[in-house]
């Protein structure tokens, strides 16, 4: 019976693993989709802060512009602009052009982001009139010699267009226009609106240069230092971006476009929707992904209907770093309840085993020693049901081995018993003999058997029948068991032939008593049915070891004292030759 | 444990370069759209070679290639009649052996008289053979032209003022300018130059403006009812404005256009001269050829081109006598100095 130790694996540890599978799967796959929808959660948070953050970043780009268009109105607007193309004499004119560009160099050294300020004329090909320039560090005034002529550049012809306080913003350019001072070759966008008569003659315009990296250092200024920005014109030419390099591509006849970086804002170049946010893997200057937002923002003339798209990147770094903490946070939970979910499916299946394991002792006690052991009968699930099932066949097996015990006792019985008298026959009676004579040779004691035939049994029968030969058997059973000690064997050999095995006896004349008294009581009539019946017997004796020296031997001389007794004369005892006699 | 991984490593790359080396590379470095790959593969399958396209996108960048390990890095490239000099001079090119690119013979008539194409032959030999052109011809508004401009001079045209489109460049403006002063395009003499320069700064006060890129130039010849136009992008820029809804036309100036020509070249440090000879002469096949134009919009030299007769005058473009003395007046010209700035000088 091995297979209580396997089921005590088997069972057990399958249970526990199915559960702790089960309860680790169901934590597993919760703590992923918990982190996979927080992640995204996470990036489309950073990737709404960041289109806010463009937005907002747009809106101060057209703050900005739009305070920079209320200068060049101011300028557009006061008497001294319109004196300087009214006055007749040279003289008037120089004095009203100083005091022009006097206010100038004022706005000028107020305004750091402005690169250079100018009063251009209509007339005269579009010659400067008077113009400020930042030099370094100084403000410096173009003499007349070397003032130019602007009429061929977009700015001049299209702002000459407009009307009274209407503004124009140049497309943003490198500033090639010799002469331009620290603006010179720089990235330049330029604000200008022009000069109208009382009577509404176009005159000229007034032009501001605006350094882009100063607006772009302006923008920057209040965002996080990890936000990169980027710029670029209605075609997609780059026109600020982290890496310098990477913009105004067309000012060397080659073109670097925005959506060669981030594809998605094609779809705002080509008109489609005023924003786009989006990952990209690889960030401008190949470092790690970047979550990046693009707006579409209307710039200058709104007949023009012109665009620039303005966009914002943050490294994913800082978005990932966040749901880094959360994998991690989330793997710690994972972990927690599967050490859970381990230790309450080692619980469960041992609530489980608990009872089997018990149904199982409970066997094993049963089929090695046949005890019907307590068992937990009044559960009401499975295992009280199967408690009950065991505890009732334990009951109906009991029942069937009592049954055949009792059977075989019965046939035991019958096989060594003589049925009529109930005496053991002559097969258990050869075995005590060969018992006790087994025992007198260890122990140097002597024993004897007594051969008893009965004397005329055969007309006791004949006379009075077998019925009544019957009874007078079973008397002389009784009388014979009555007459010896318990320890002696009486055993009924067949017909009327009866032996006493007398085990352990003091000699020869302690055999002679019993003999004597066997004899007395063989003397005395046997009641029958009313009738008084003489029963006598002749015994012949035999004594180990000195009539025998085996079973045989003694059971053979016995014999021959016994027929020597009838001879006699009968209803006598004695021993084989020449012994004593009653 | 490394050691092991090491030479396994070893023996893997080497029997893995091994099929590489088998078989023969030919090296081109070429401009966007002149090696597409599915050309390129029929002619690896053709001549069971393997074939390494490089791409340039400006003339600085391919001189930078070329000179390189004295034109080892490449076997045959493409430079315009302007550059080539530049690689004959420094003997980077070899000449061409004409038997080796049989295609050559259906050529238009133009493109099989190599000594009149400037700068890709010298002393007899031939060092370039031409793939693809541009002219700049002009462009005019059907509308405000009764017939059609036959001059660049029509720039200059008072009636135009300010309807008037130039390209913002140094070169090709000053070759025009002394064009139609009766001088030659690519080499003004010091004195002239006074006098080209006081043409230009009359181009200058007589256009709308120097545009720089061909959507530029669309969006100012909708917004400014520009009259004419000189097309520095060609027939790609007329194609533009034509899609854009524009009614315009196109002509080669009598004086003649200037025009750009791609020509192929073999380096000196080519390995294989004959296979680099069969790429030339597989490009010059009328599929190949034809692709090209039909997918950038470039003219070939096998087909007529729509837009130029064969009477119209091409000046192929040469190298200018001082670009830098060009490009340093051009600045100040567009600046906007006045005339007697450059009197003063």
């Amino acid at each position: 019976m091995k297979f209580p130790d396997h089921i005590k694996i088997g069972i057990g540890f399958k249970l526990g693993f199915l559960l702790a599978a089960f309860g680790i799967l169901a934590t597993s796959l919760t703590g992923y989709y918990f982190y996979t929808s927080s992640r995204n959660m996470l990036t489309s948070a950073a990737e709404r802060d960041l289109l806010t953050a463009t937005q907002v970043v747009g809106r101060n780009m057209k703050i900005i512009i739009d305070v920079i268009a209320e200068d060049a109105q101011l300028l557009a607007a006061i008497p001294e602009t319109r004196n300087v193309f009214n006055s007749s004499a040279d003289l008037t004119a120089e004095r009203d052009k100083k005091i022009l560009a006097d206010t100038f160099t004022a706005m000028l050294s107020a305004h750091p982001e402005y690169f250079q300020i100018r009063l251009i004329s209509a007339i005269r090909h579009g010659l400067e009139l008077v113009r400020i320039d930042r030099d370094g560090r100084v403000l410096t005034r173009v003499l007349a010699a070397n003032l130019q002529e602007k009429a061929h550049y977009p700015y001049v012809f299209d702002t000459l267009r407009l009307g009274r306080g209407d503004i124009y913003l140049s497309d943003i350019t490198i500033n090639h226009e010799k002469g331009a001072h620290s603006g010179l070759n720089k990235p330049t966008v330029t604000v200008s609106t022009p000069v109208i008569s009382r009577s509404g003659k176009t005159l000229g315009l007034i032009v501001i240069n605006i350094d882009l990296n100063g607006l772009s250092s302006i923008l920057k200024s209040n965002l996080p230092i990890a936000y990169q920005l980027y710029l670029s014109n209605q075609w997609g030419d780059l026109l600020i971006h982290p890496d310098a390099t990477q913009t105004f591509g067309f000012d060397q006849g080659r073109r670097i476009l925005i959506q060669d970086f981030f594809e998605p804002v094609s779809t705002l170049i080509k008109g489609k929707g005023t924003s786009v946010v989006m990952n990209v893997e690889a960030g401008p200057k190949k470092q790690g992904g970047h979550v990046a937002a693009f707006v579409r923002l209307p710039f200058g003339d709104t007949i023009e209907k012109r665009f620039v798209i303005l966009g914002l990147s943050q490294p994913l770094d800082n978005i990932v770093r966040e749901t880094t903490k959360l994998g991690l946070d989330t793997i710690q939970i994972i972990l927690a309840f599967s050490g859970l979910a381990l230790i309450l499916s080692a619980l469960v299946s041992r609530v489980v085993t608990g009872p089997l394991h018990a149904v199982v002792g409970a066997i094993n006690h049963f089929s090695k020693e046949r005890v019907i052991s307590t068992l937990p009968l009044t559960r009401n699930d499975e295992l009280g049901l199967l408690s009950r099932s065991f505890y009732d066949m334990q009951t109906e097996i009991m029942a069937h081995l009592t049954e055949l015990n009792e059977s075989r006792k019965a046939l035991d019985h019958l096989a060594q018993h003589d049925t009529l008298t109930g005496l053991p026959n002559r097969r258990m009676f050869f075995d005590r003999l060969e018992h006790a004579i087994a025992n007198s040779r260890r122990s140097g004691k002597q024993l004897a058997v007594l051969f008893v035939d009965l004397d005329h049994f055969k007309e006791i029968n004949d006379t009075l029948g077998h019925a009544s030969g019957d009874k007078v058997l079973i008397n002389v059973a009784i009388l014979l068991m009555a007459s010896v000690r318990e320890v002696d064997t009486v055993a009924r050999l067949g017909g009327d032939e009866f032996v006493v095995l007398l085990d352990t006896i003091d000699g020869q004349q302690h055999v002679m008593t019993v003999a004597q008294k066997l004899h007395d009581r063989f003397q005395q009539v046997m009641q029958m049915d009313g009738h008084e019946l003489p029963v006598h017997a002749s015994i012949g004796i035999s004594i180990f070891p000195r009539d025998g020296k085996d079973a045989g031997e003694l059971m053979q001389n016995a014999d021959r004292a016994m027929y020597n007794a009838k001879n006699q004369g009968r209803n006598a005892f004695g021993f084989l030759e020449g012994g004593p006699e009653g | 444990m490394l050691r092991l991984a090491c030479r396994l490593f070893a023996a893997l790359s080497l029997a893995l370069s091994l099929p590489a080396h088998a078989v023969e590379t030919l090296r081109v470095l070429a401009w966007p759209g002149y090696a597409d790959s599915d050309l390129v593969k029929v002619f690896e399958a053709r001549f069971d070679v393997h074939v390494e396209v490089s791409l340039v996108s400006s003339d600085d960048v391919l001189r930078e290639k070329i000179s390189a390990h004295q034109g080892k890095d490449f076997d045959v490239f493409a430079a315009n009649t302007a550059e080539m000099q530049h690689y004959i001079s420094q003997q980077l090119v070899v000449p061409l052996r004409l038997s080796g690119i049989p295609n050559t013979a259906y050529q238009l008539p133009r493109f099989r008289d190599l000594q009149a194409i400037p700068g890709i032959t010298r002393q007899g030999q031939v060092f370039a053979i031409p793939y693809t052109f541009s002219e700049m011809g002009l462009i005019y508004d059907r509308k405000q032209f009764r017939t059609p401009p036959t001059s660049m001079a029509a720039m200059w045209d008072p009636r135009y003022k300010g309807r008037v489109l130039a390209f913002d460049t140094s070169s090709h403006n000053f070759s025009i300018a002394s064009l139609l002063l009766g001088g030659s395009p690519f080499l003004i003499e010091g004195q002239q130059f006074g006098r080209v320069t006081e043409h230009l700064i009359a181009l200058r006060r007589n256009v709308l403006t120097f545009y720089t890129l061909p959507e530029e130039s669309v969006r100012l010849f909708r917004e400014h009812s520009v009259a004419l136009l000189f097309a520095n992008y060609g027939s790609q820029q007329l194609k533009l404005l034509r899609d854009a809804g524009a009614d315009v036309g196109y002509v080669i100036p009598r004086e003649g256009a200037l025009a750009w020509l791609d020509c192929w070249a073999i380096t000196r440090g080519a390995k294989n001269q004959r296979l680099a000879e069969s790429w030339i002469n597989y490009t010059l096949e009328a599929d190949v050829s034809g692709e090209l134009t039909r997918r950038q919009g470039l003219a070939n030299t096998l087909e007529a081109s729509p837009l130029t007769g064969d009477a119209d005058k091409i000046i192929w473009l040469k190298p200018v006598e001082n670009a830098q003395r060009r490009a340093t007046l051009w600045s100040r010209i567009i600046s906007g100095d006045q005339p007697e700035k450059f009197l003063a000088r």
